[in-house]
Order: C-alpha cells, then sequence, then structure tokens
C-alpha cells in the first residue's frame, strides 16, 4: 500500500505553469477535421518509414498480479508491461531458478530495490514502457529516442555500423539496426549487469542480447517487439507481447528529474 | 581539501572502458596527409544552412592566468575555463549585483559544496555548453538536439518557428527557440528555473534570465558560441561570453550516470 504511494509520487508529473500546447505540424486530418491517426504513415526522404514523433505507451487495463484500489492508480494506468515484460505470455517469462526467485524475493519487498526507485536510468527496454512520454527523432544514420524521465536519451545507429565486441557495460547498451522491409530491427548488446526489466524485479543481465522490431503501422501508433536472448537470467530467449506506443499532438515533453527535491529514498523500506 | 580533490576527480573520471569506441566518423574532410584537414569548409544541411552536427567537447588547456582552480588538482583535469568561472577572460569579470557576489563568494569559500552537479542534478542552461565532457549535436530542419554525456541528457532546441511560451513550466534547460541570421543559429531560452549554477564557482542565474547562444561553425573543426545572459535579478547589466567547442571524431558518446554507485553526498561534501 505504502508502495503505491511512492509509485504515484515518482510517477506524477510536474504541474505546468502554462501547458505546452504548440499544435504539431503536418498532422493528417479526417473530413471531420479531427486527426486521422489511421492515415498512412510519414515516410523519409529515402523511403522508409519515419518514427519522428512524440510517443506513448499504450496504458492498458491493470495487470491484475497487482490489485489496485480503484480511484487511486486507475489514473495511473501503467502499461502491463512496465508491471511485467511477460504480461500476456503464456506461462509468464522463462525464469532461470535463481531470477524466479529474485523475483518472487522482490515482490515481496514491494520493489524498493528497484533502479528506477534511486533515479538510475530505465535502460534497454524498460525505456519503451516507461508512463511519461517519449520521442523519436529519426535521421538519416541515427535515430534518437529521448524520455521524459531523467530528460534521458538513448541512441540507434543506423548508417551500417557493427555490434562493438566488448562495449563498456552501461543502461542502454549499444544500439544498431537495419531494415527489414518496412520494420526497423534494432539490435542491442553492452547492457550492465543486473538491470531490472520491469516492477516486478524481472532481471537482465549482461549476457543479454536484445533485439527491437519497430514498425509505424499507420500515423498514430507505433508498434514495436521486444525479443530478449538472456541465457543467464531465462531458460529460453522469449518474444514479449507486442508493445504498443501511442502518438501524442501539440503538446512537449517536460523534463522529470528524479533526483531534484527527492525525499522518498529513506522511506523506501519494503514491507 | 584532499576530500574535496578525490572527489572532484571520482565525479569527473570516465568510466574505463572494456573496448573503447573507434567506429570512424563518416564524411570528414582529410588534407592532402591524410589527416583530417579541420579548418576545412563547414558541412551543409540540404536547405544549404551549416550543418551543426557532431560530437563536439568544449576548448579545454587552461592558460596560466585562467581562473583559479578552488582547490589543487585541477590543472591535470583540464576543464575549460569557463567550467570554473563563465566570466572568465571578461575584463572585470561578471557583473554581478551585490548579493550574487556574496553568493558565489561564500559558495566558493564552501568549495562548490551546494553546487547542483554535485548531487547529480542538470547542468541546466548554458552551463551545459562548457561541461568537460563530450556534447553531440544532432541537428534536423525543425529541432536541434543538444546531447550531454552528463546523465546521458538531451535539449530540445526548436527550429521550426514557434514562438517562446510566455509562462512555461521552470526547468534546468529552460524553452528554447532558434531562427537564423545568415549563418548564424540565434537560440534564445526563457523558463530557467532559480537556482541554476552557471559555473564551479557558483555565478548564479536566476527564473528572471533570459539566454541568447549565437551559434556560428566557423570551418569543419569549430564552433564558436556567443552566449548572453540577461539576467537583471543576479546581474547588473546583460553580458556575453565567448565559448569555443572543438570537433571530435571516430569515437562515441558514453553515458556518465553520476547516481549510479553514488557515495559523495552523505558523507563527503561537508566544504571547509
Amino acid at each position: 500500500m505504502k508502495s503505491i504511494f511512492v509509485a504515484i509520487i515518482a510517477i506524477s508529473a510536474p504541474l505546468g505553469a502554462q501547458w505546452l500546447n504548440y499544435p504539431t505540424p503536418g498532422v493528417p486530418k479526417a473530413a471531420n477535421g479531427k486527426p486521422n491517426l489511421s492515415a498512412p504513415a510519414p515516410k523519409t526522404a529515402d523511403g522508409k518509414p519515419d518514427f519522428s514523433g512524440m510517443w506513448q505507451a499504450f496504458r492498458g487495463v491493470m495487470n491484475t498480479n497487482r490489485p489496485c484500489p480503484t480511484g487511486e492508480c486507475d489514473e495511473l494506468r501503467d502499461t502491463d508491461h512496465w508491471l511485467n515484460y511477460g504480461a500476456g505470455m503464456p506461462g509468464g517469462l522463462p525464469y532461470q531458478p535463481w531470477a524466479a526467485a529474485k523475483l518472487k524475493q522482490r515482490e515481496a519487498d514491494l520493489g524498493k530495490d528497484d533502479p528506477t526507485s534511486y533515479c538510475l536510468p530505465l535502460g534497454t527496454p524498460r525505456d519503451l514502457v516507461a508512463p511519461g512520454f517519449k520521442k523519436i527523432v529519426h535521421t538519416p544514420g541515427l535515430m534518437v529516442l529521448m524520455n521524459e524521465r531523467n530528460a534521458s536519451f538513448r541512441q540507434i545507429f543506423i548508417d551500417g555500423r557493427p555490434l562493438p565486441e566488448d562495449p563498456q557495460p552501461s543502461w542502454s547498451g549499444y544500439s544498431t539496426a537495419k531494415w527489414e522491409g518496412d520494420t526497423l530491427v534494432v539490435q542491442t548488446n553492452g547492457l550492465r549487469d543486473d538491470m531490472w526489466l520491469d516492477r516486478s524485479g524481472s532481471p537482465l543481465t549482461d549476457a543479454a542480447k536484445v533485439t527491437e522490431r519497430f514498425r509505424r503501422p499507420n500515423y498514430g501508433h507505433l508498434e514495436i517487439e521486444v525479443s530478449i536472448d538472456d541465457p543467464k537470467a531465462y531458460t529460453k530467449p522469449w518474444t514479449a507481447t507486442k508493445i504498443t506506443e501511442n502518438i501524442r499532438l501539440n503538446t512537449e515533453m517536460l523534463d522529470d528529474n528524479c533526483v531534484e527535491g527527492e525525499r522518498d529514498m529513506k522511506h523506501m523500506v519494503g514491507k | 581539501m584532499k576530500t574535496l580533490i578525490a572527489i572532484v576527480v571520482a565525479a569527473l573520471a570516465a568510466p574505463l572502458s572494456a573496448q573503447w569506441l573507434n567506429y570512424p566518423t563518416p564524411g570528414v574532410p582529410k588534407a592532402a596527409n591524410g589527416q583530417p584537414n579541420l579548418s576545412a569548409p563547414v558541412p551543409k544541411t540540404a536547405d544549404g544552412k551549416p550543418d551543426f552536427s557532431g560530437i563536439w567537447r568544449v576548448e579545454r588547456g587552461r592558460v596560466a592566468d585562467g581562473p583559479p582552480c578552488l582547490t589543487r588538482g585541477c590543472q591535470e583535469l583540464r576543464t575549460g575555463d569557463q567550467w570554473l568561472d563563465f566570466g572568465a577572460g571578461l575584463s572585470g569579470g561578471l557583473p554581478y549585483q551585490p548579493w550574487a557576489a556574496d553568493a558565489k563568494k561564500q559558495r566558493m569559500d564552501q568549495e562548490g559544496k551546494d553546487d547542483p552537479t554535485s548531487w547529480c542534478l542538470p547542468l541546466g542552461v548554458p552551463r551545459l555548453l562548457v561541461s568537460p565532457e563530450l556534447m553531440k549535436i544532432v541537428q534536423t530542419p525543425g529541432l536541434m538536439v543538444i546531447l550531454n554525456e552528463r546523465n546521458a541528457g538531451f535539449r530540445q532546441v526548436f527550429t521550426d518557428g514557434r514562438p517562446l511560451p510566455e509562462d512555461p513550466q521552470p526547468t534546468w534547460n529552460g524553452y528554447s527557440t532558434a531562427k537564423w541570421e545568415g549563418d548564424t543559429l540565434v537560440v534564445q531560452t526563457n523558463g530557467l528555473r532559480d537556482g541554476i549554477w552557471l559555473d564551479r564557482y557558483g555565478s548564479p542565474i536566476t527564473d528572471s534570465a533570459k539566454v541568447t547562444e549565437r551559434f556560428r561553425r566557423t570551418n569543419y573543426g569549430s564552433l564558436e558560441i556567443g552566449v548572453t545572459v540577461d539576467d537583471p535579478k543576479a546581474y547588473t547589466k546583460p553580458w556575453t561570453a565567448k565559448v569555443t567547442e572543438r570537433i571530435v571524431l571516430n569515437t562515441e558518446l558514453m553515458d556518465y550516470i553520476c547516481a549510479e554507485n553514488e557515495k559523495d553526498m552523505k558523507t563527503h561534501m561537508v566544504g571547509k
């Protein structure tokens, strides 16, 4: 219960003196003048889908494995993947025994050791499903993912470079991508050890290779299929249920600097 | 004294790499001897404007008459002079209001222990231009993004003709819009939060600040940024400093997450 309170503080966006409402240019319109979100995806100069835009992961029904008192966290409506990356997968994620034990212990501790509770980065691929806004800036050789959380970025190189063989481990890792038709296939290595994939505490280790398949089926939506091959933490490679991101129009990112005015850490004691 | 030096070194030290990122930067102009020709002409965007895209680092090299370090030890770190004092090289220094001069003096006396960056808070505008780590500019037709290694932070500069908002939510980076004057991109920023430090000495910037940055790429290898701060709460008149950045080739940004394994805040940051 207390943990819910903490989660609300951590996730709530600052209230603005003036809401940023500059109109997004080039929005396709339906006959009634409303944005036509099912219009075709925009294209870049070289004819590939353009993923540029501001996006927010689809916020569905609250995950049933973390009950939520009516009227309290309904409004937050986290994504299912934020709570558990295996949401919707029959049997859930194929945890190695130590990883399953870790998950159980982290749930018992109300996720008090979640790195994001200590203002550390989301990491890849958790950055896709954080509840705030993200923005994609898609250029010919580079795609930049910007996240409101800690006003932080991640680079995805699409200039044909190979993955480094032994990169310095980091939260975002090193990401390169190539096109398969209209799908951008992003591969990431160089992740640091002991990242949390989700609020439940599903682990991700430095053995992980992450593949993300980005597709923009129409103007208003982005679909991302995330596959994880991490033999240290999982008994076999797995692919999460499809992540859907909705376009966000006529507003802007607001920086959410977690360490600013931080008062919670000392309260994070678990049960 | 030792403690502070140790802290500064720990805070600025880059992580040691398992493998150095050395993918060659594409499109580097070469001189006859095969070396990069840094004085070659500036690359242009499709619409004929200078392209500021690239990895940049503020010019280092503390000159003998540069601002003194707060402690011993910063000669080797070779931060830019403006990291210590944004008014470095300006005759008479920055035109502080009396309270601001007092605040700066007190902050220096306290060895800068309350510097927001010591607490893993953002650099803010315009301090992110002079931070010693690498920064990358990604320039697109309607938006310029500035990426900093420190906290893997980004800042947006809108170049699509939108106006500055009248009363934006105050933030460390504020709200930045820009327009071209010839080959110079003139960036204007408002909406900065109160309590930002401009430099290690603790020169203040307040929520009344308007910051103008004039970006000019003088050749392939150099970027010059004229920074004008108009902040009547902290300064008796507007002032202008010039920041020089040099291109950095054949490497990549490495995220530096200040809060990771942080051990300094609770115990060591005590001032004198």
